[in-house]
């Protein structure tokens, strides 16, 4: 028999014979916040029984928010201490906003209420945005939802269950799309193709973010909702100073769309005081960096960048996310403070370009198989910036520093330098010994210089495991072929043993 | 019919980037710009002693390095103009004037510049942010990029004189060019026309890679010599079409067409007449630069424009253009691992079929298109579709 932790694991499927055991002060506290997230998945589901049954029923993606708890406990799996505590807080959190807004779809929903008069209302009062559009500007819209489109159907059902894009994309395939295109926009498309959005909102705007396949597939969205769109060009060589004036006439113009299209007001008081509680998230966000460079670094794993892209994208401005990363900043520092380090760790690593949706536990893999911490990652660094809050001018141009700076578009546009130089200046700020970086096989504009990093990182004897992915298709490239990319790095290159010799090779091809 | 007077010399001036006129321009003192997208306004690179080359690859054969630097996943004419540069076929340009439009190929003159592969003195580089809508701040931004970037480069580091007198003869110059292309262009409307699609697309590649001063007096001549031609007695031609699609340099495509007795009547790709053949109207009341970009922005037809308004127009140009040169199907045309175009065909061929109920084929195609057999097969069937189609209506077969 098998020792280790995949001893735990059914073969195929993935799922745990029984809870992690992580010693009992770690296993009750893990214990007691997975019977929280029931209670609140419980609740979501009593407060509108048959409403949630028929979104159930109509939508294909939403058998995958069945599986969250499963999917929760992979994002924990193996971690202790502060990082279990800080994963599990911040994943709640997020269960809890997530069920919230589910909540708000659904009762505004044409496709579930059709010819409701009370969802024809409450869909008034919904502003769509482009899912990678940071909700901030939604802000100055207090009497309306800002919401982002394609999170609740793609992005999130993505991480959430392996296979949930497989079938969207096998449809915008055999509408006639390449197969090469990043499976992202794809599965955006499929899901246009098939219907499959929910109706719901007043107005839409759509943006050029983060790469030519996201741009490309808002032609195919839009045809299908029907909404009044504005597309917010955010420039794309976002360092140039020159460039600001007209990403700050972009978020003008689409102030002027909002308002005409919800018939309110942009109340810039309202706006004005999310943009900061924005900054103090920021603030938080750069103590758990600054934590993370010390020698026991202590927030790592999956929920580290999914909550950032959470917060940065859903949550920005929201005080309930604010007074989270206050509590988890907390745990987080009275660890370091203590000097404890609960996990072994034999490399510091970086963890660069975009992370597979199909495999969001990779961190925890790495951590527990090999002891590859990943202490920076790409998906987590963006955005560095505060918004002067002094006047509203300066708050548009903060603005528009935040919107150019968000997840992956801080990275994937504003030159190759942004990628390339800032892996650099990564390695060395967080005093990294090796690099991962994710091959991502359908991003063009990082493959397009892939030279360049594999020369940069022999130049400088960092070593570079690249990892194979796309992004959130699995039929491509595997859950257990990225794993192998790595198992022969370290094998063949760094001459390593695993630490954890169970996880080197396991099945969880039909893991959910 | 006869061959056209300068047609031999206009292939081997296609034969490669640095050709014969490109050569001649550089020792009478002229600043090799290349460039690849009508995003950066042709007229523009032409000022003063600056002079234009839209870059192509031709005789490309093996990628293996460009595959190792960009991967195999990128576009073959991306992946074709960096191993060029990479073996030194580019070395004549002095700068590569770029827009951050597509990432693939904005990456082309990234790593040029990273890796240092172009080795002329004083080459340097330049990439506009350019606009995916039609506004006034957007074309303000659009004009500031072109000055910033590329202009005030050429000025400074050439001594370009980038001055409005000097872009306005710039435009008067390409206005005369463009006047010879719709003159040609008009002579597709003809039922048996007497340039074949082949010849089109030769002159095009011409005008477009090699200097606009040096290229014109052929021109001139070539389109005497259409003037007096007689079309063969019998019309060759199945069917018409109206190509649409992405960057394509290699006039094998047009000579596919051509076997398959497919006539292409309108253009509308990269490299092609629609748009970038259409003259530039000037006024004397606002700055030459400010009423160029906007002509060129307003009238781009790049799929990366995300508005509404712009994705009706380019579906409705291309309408026109069917209606126009009396074409009886579309053919959208995609080079592989083209995000933009892939999306844009997809779409453009359902809606234009069944919106529109114009017969419409979707394909993709390498760079290099020679000896495609593929290529040739879907053509003589979508070819075969449209004569069925004729007769169905009554018409006759040709």
């Amino acid at each position: 028999m098998k020792q280790g932790a995949a001893s735990n694991m059914e073969s195929g499927t993935a799922i745990y014979r029984h809870r992690e055991w992580r010693g009992l002060r770690d296993t009750a506290y893990d214990f007691t916040k997975w019977a929280q997230l029931w209670v609140i998945l419980i609740r979501w589901a009593l407060a509108h029984p048959a409403q949630n049954v028929k979104a159930v029923l109509r939508y294909r993606w939403m058998f995958s928010y069945l599986c969250v708890p499963s999917f929760f406990d992979r994002l924990c799996a193996g971690q202790r201490g502060a990082g279990l505590r800080a994963a599990r807080l911040n994943l709640n959190h997020m269960a809890k906003d997530v069920t919230d807004t589910l909540t708000t779809i659904f009762s505004a929903d044409g496709h579930l209420h059709p010819g409701s008069r009370k969802a024809a209302e409450k869909s008034k009062r919904i502003i769509c945005f482009d899912e990678l559009l940071p909700t901030l500007l939604g802000k100055g819209f207090p009497n309306c939802e800002t919401l982002l489109f394609q999170m609740y159907p793609m992005f999130l059902p993505s991480l959430i269950q392996q296979h949930s894009a497989v079938h969207y994309i096998s449809q915008t395939e055999l509408y006639g799309l390449p197969a090469d295109v990043c499976p992202l926009p794809s599965f955006e498309a499929g899901l246009a193709i098939e219907d499959d959005y929910p109706k719901i909102g007043c107005c839409m705007v759509t943006s050029n973010m983060p790469c030519d396949g996201s741009i490309m597939t808002s032609m195919l969205q839009d045809r299908r909702t029907g909404l009044p769109t504005q597309p917010l060009n955010v420039p794309l060589r976002w360092k140039r100073e020159e460039v600001q004036d007209y990403a700050v006439a972009e978020i003008l113009s689409a102030i002027t769309f909002l308002e005409e299209q919800t018939g309110e007001t942009f109340d810039w008081d309202a706006f004005k005081a999310a943009c900061e509680v924005w900054n103090e998230q920021q603030r938080a966000k750069f103590e758990k960096w600054e934590l993370n460079r010390t020698d026991l670094p202590p927030h790592t794993g999956a929920s580290v960048w999914l909550y950032r892209v959470f917060e940065h994208q859903v949550a920005c401005g929201d005080p309930g996310a604010l007074k989270n990363d206050r509590k988890v900043n907390a745990i987080l520092q009275k660890q370091v403070a203590a000097r404890k380090c609960p996990k072994t760790i034999r490399h510091r690593a970086v963890i660069w370009s975009t992370p597979a949706n199909n495999y969001p536990n990779f961190n925890n893999w790495l951590l527990d198989c090999w002891g590859i911490e990943s202490v920076c990652e790409m998906f987590d660094i963006h955005g560095t910036g505060l918004i002067d809050t002094s006047s509203r001018e300066s708050m548009l141009y903060g603005l528009a520093d935040m919107i150019e700076t968000s997840t992956m578009r801080a990275h994937t546009k504003g030159g190759y330098e942004v990628m390339l130089f800032d892996l650099w200046e990564k390695v060395k700020e967080y005093r990294a010994d090796m690099i991962v970086m994710y091959d991502q096989i359908s991003c063009k504009g990082v493959g397009a210089i892939n030279g360049l990093f594999e020369e940069g990182a022999r130049q400088r004897g960092i070593p570079m495991c690249r990892v194979r992915q796309d992004l959130l298709d699995p039929t491509s490239i595997s859950r257990r072929d990225m794993r192998n990319d790595v198992n022969l790095f370290m094998q063949t290159v760094m001459n390593e043993t695993p630490l954890d010799p169970s996880l080197v090779e396991f099945d969880d091809d039909e893991s959910w | 019919m006869k061959d056209l007077k300068h047609i031999r010399f206009y292939e081997s001036l296609l034969e490669q980037a640095d050709n014969e006129l490109v050569r001649q321009a550089k020792r009478e003192g002229g600043v090799a710009v290349g460039y690849t997208c009508y995003y950066l306004p042709e007229p523009l690179l032409n000022c003063g002693t600056a002079f234009s080359v839209r870059l192509r690859a031709p005789n490309t054969g093996s990628l293996d390095i460009s595959q190792y630097y960009m991967t195999s996943f990128i576009c073959g004419y991306a992946r074709a103009l960096f191993e060029r540069a990479f073996e030194g076929g580019f070395n004549f340009l002095d700068f590569y004037a770029s827009s951050d439009t597509c990432q693939q190929m904005v990456r082309v003159v990234e790593n040029i510049h990273e890796l240092g592969l172009i080795e002329a003195p004083g080459f340097s580089y330049g990439i506009i942010d350019a606009p995916m809508k039609v506004s006034e701040h957007g074309k303000k931004l659009y004009a500031q990029q072109i000055k910033s970037h590329i202009l005030e480069p050429l000025r400074e580091r050439y001594g370009v004189d980038i001055g409005d007198e000097s872009i306005r003869e710039a435009v008067m110059e390409h206005n005369e060019l463009c006047a010879i292309f719709e003159e040609i262009s008009a002579l597709r409307k003809a039922e048996n026309p007497v340039i074949t699609p082949r010849e089109f697309h030769i002159l095009c590649l011409v005008s477009y890679a090699c200097p606009t001063a040096l290229i014109l007096p052929y021109l001139r001549e070539t389109l005497e010599d259409l003037r007096q031609r007689k079309p063969d007695a019998v019309n060759p031609w199945r069917a018409r079409i109206v190509v649409v699609g992405g960057e394509l340099d290699d006039y094998a495509f047009s000579e596919i067409m051509e076997n398959c007795r497919c006539y292409v009547a309108a253009d509308r790709y990269c490299f092609g007449a629609f748009p970038g053949r259409q003259s530039i109207p000037l006024s004397a009341d606002a700055p030459a630069l400010e009423q160029v970009c906007s002509f060129y922005l307003e009238t781009n037809q790049c799929p990366r424009f995300m508005s509404q308004e712009k994705i009706r127009e380019r579906r409705a140009f291309v309408k026109r253009l069917v209606e126009e040169y009396r074409a009886d199907g579309i053919l959208y045309e995609q080079a592989k691992f083209c995000d933009f175009w892939g999306y844009e065909r997809t779409l453009a061929v359902s809606v234009m079929r069944e919106e529109y109920g114009i017969p419409t084929l979707g394909i993709d195609r390498e760079y290099v298109v020679r000896g495609s057999g593929q290529l040739s097969t879907r053509i003589q069937a979508f070819m075969e579709s449209l004569e069925i189609k004729k007769i169905r209506r009554g018409g006759e077969r040709r």
